[in-house]
């Protein structure tokens, strides 16, 4: 599997425990860069001041330290642009019963 | 695409210490006031027992409950952190310490209840001093800090006004304008403090709740200045003796309170998360309940039906005030716990969602007995009758430990 891949099919464990949906279907992931075993990751919140704020953050970190070859991740959140519903994928929307 | 790296985030021990002794209040004034039936059930109000259960009732958990709460919501909301964590546990144990001893004087010993009277006011005004030392540093202030730092400007003249009292009690002298000091303590209490913390707040978790976006705050703006300049007209009407100020005062807060449901609703209109959480629901029917009681407080007056006041304040208090925080609770407390045992096991293994932490179906249960309690007792006040009083406060004193049971039961997820 591509590297790539491999780090957005760990990021689909992190869910937002108030939705119940992974961070990647609802649309929190702005950038992805692999370089040389070093990632870093722009990704933002479905509300500024999220309560779970540290929580993600950190469980973004977790889930792709232990992949071989990950030397170190970088996670930074950003409010600009504001998250939108419009970034869901339409699972995200399915299962908040959107359809 | 401007990246920032802030995290605002309690310890959670702070709120939830404040929480368990919230809830293990509540129960307790629910017992008392059961004891207290022949008294309440015929209309007499002012009564040691009544005066400790409704300090329980609204300062042991309703209060607590809501600094509990706002350790956690501020830097939520206000994207800043709490300015002393220290101060926090150290203001619990003084308030908590002054509401046990200022509940038990007011049962037994009223006329010396101006001594723990001053330790909880020493308390509350270190959670005001912290509260302002936080909002001070808030970078963008926004409405909700208007709502906010109005609600605790209330709170603070509400301690003065309560201390006045006790301050009469201790000096045996009630004064010619006693009347006028319990009536502002009461108004500024409930909605001054209560009222514009829970809309000031609701603005902030409706949309987090519900994932409303794209919705517009202008109407924001007027709730305020409707609701506030209601409070200011309805104090000054207690200087008078006539009727048509009191109307005008509360016809003012009903119209800002009305804006605030219709401001509510249009922000749901816009929500992503189209099957809302009950216990959301359940604060969200609150304020439903509120409507209703700030319109029946705007109509009595006009027919002179003060017996009818006393129930739409008891209607208010509970209705309004305690279900708004009882249905925040219900998802405040799970957030608490699963933060402290499944935060930092997020993306390392499965771990369960915010609504596994608490069984929804029994909470739902739990509600619909709280409403029927409450109903119950509204109209047993209404038409004195003491065997329904007896058995609607059952129910109520029911609720509480079932209430207090399902919070409990969390801390075990």
């Amino acid at each position: 599997m591509d590297i790539r891949e491999l780090v957005l099919e760990q990021l689909r464990t992190v869910i937002d425990p108030e939705l119940g949906i992974n961070i990647v279907d609802l649309g929190l992931i702005y950038d992805l860069q692999i370089n040389d075993g070093n990632i870093y990751i722009l990704m933002t919140l479905t509300t500024p001041g999220c309560p779970l704020h540290d929580s993600i953050v950190g469980g973004v970190k977790r889930a792709l330290e232990h992949i071989d070859g990950i030397r170190d991740v970088q996670v930074q959140i950003t409010w600009n642009p504001p998250w939108t519903p419009e970034r869901m994928s339409e699972e995200a929307l399915r299962q908040l019963g959107y359809f | 695409m401007i990246p920032t790296n802030t995290a605002y985030e309690t310890n959670i021990r702070l709120p939830l210490l404040f929480i368990v002794f919230g809830v293990v209040a509540f129960v307790a004034a629910q017992a008392i006031l059961l004891a207290a039936g022949p008294a309440a059930a015929s209309g007499v109000f002012r009564l040691p027992s009544i005066w400790a259960a409704a300090h329980l009732a609204v300062l042991g958990f309703a209060l607590m409950i809501a600094m509990g709460a706002m350790y956690q919501l501020v830097p939520v909301a206000f994207l800043t952190p709490i300015w002393s964590e220290q101060l926090g546990f150290v203001q619990f144990f003084i308030t908590a310490a002054g509401i046990i001893a200022f509940s038990m004087s007011l049962a037994f010993y009223a006329h010396v209840a101006l001594f723990p009277g001053v330790l909880l006011v020493l308390g509350i005004i270190l959670f005001l001093f912290q509260m302002g030392m936080t909002l001070r540093k808030q970078a963008k202030k926004n409405i909700m800090t208007l709502f906010v730092g109005s609600a605790l400007l209330f709170l603070l003249l509400t301690i003065l006004f309560g201390l006045t009292l006790a301050l009469h009690f201790w000096s045996g002298n009630e004064a010619a304008d006693h009347l006028f000091i319990l009536k502002t303590h009461i108004l500024f209490g409930m909605c001054g403090w209560f009222s514009l913390l829970i809309m000031g707040f609701s603005y902030k978790m409706v949309p987090m709740f519900s994932l409303a976006h794209g919705f517009s705050m202008k109407l924001a703006r007027y709730v305020y200045v409707f609701y506030v300049t209601g409070l200011i007209v309805t104090f000054i009407s207690f200087f008078q003796d006539g009727r048509g100020p009191f109307a005008a005062g509360a016809g003012l807060l009903l119209t800002g309170f009305a804006l605030f449901a219709y401001h509510i609703w249009t922000i749901l209109q816009k929500r992503v998360k189209k099957k809302l959480d009950r216990p959301f629901q359940f604060a969200l029917l609150a304020i439903g309940i509120a409507l209703i009681l700030h319109t029946a407080a705007f109509l009595l007056p006009l027919s002179g039906n003060d017996h009818g006041m006393a129930i739409v304040i008891y209607a208010y208090v509970f209705g309004w005030i305690m279900f708004s925080i009882i249905g925040y609770l219900y998802k405040i407390v799970p957030f608490l716990w699963w933060t402290h045992r499944y935060s930092k096991k997020i993306g390392q293994e499965n771990v369960p969602t915010l609504k596994q932490m608490i069984n929804e179906k029994w909470t739902i249960v739990q509600c619909i007995l709280f409403t029927v309690s409450l109903v119950g007792v509204v109209i047993a006040l209404t038409v004195s009758s003491l065997p329904l009083f007896y058995a609607a406060q059952s129910a109520m004193t029911l609720f509480s430990l079932f209430f207090a049971s399902t919070m409990i039961s969390v801390l075990w997820k």
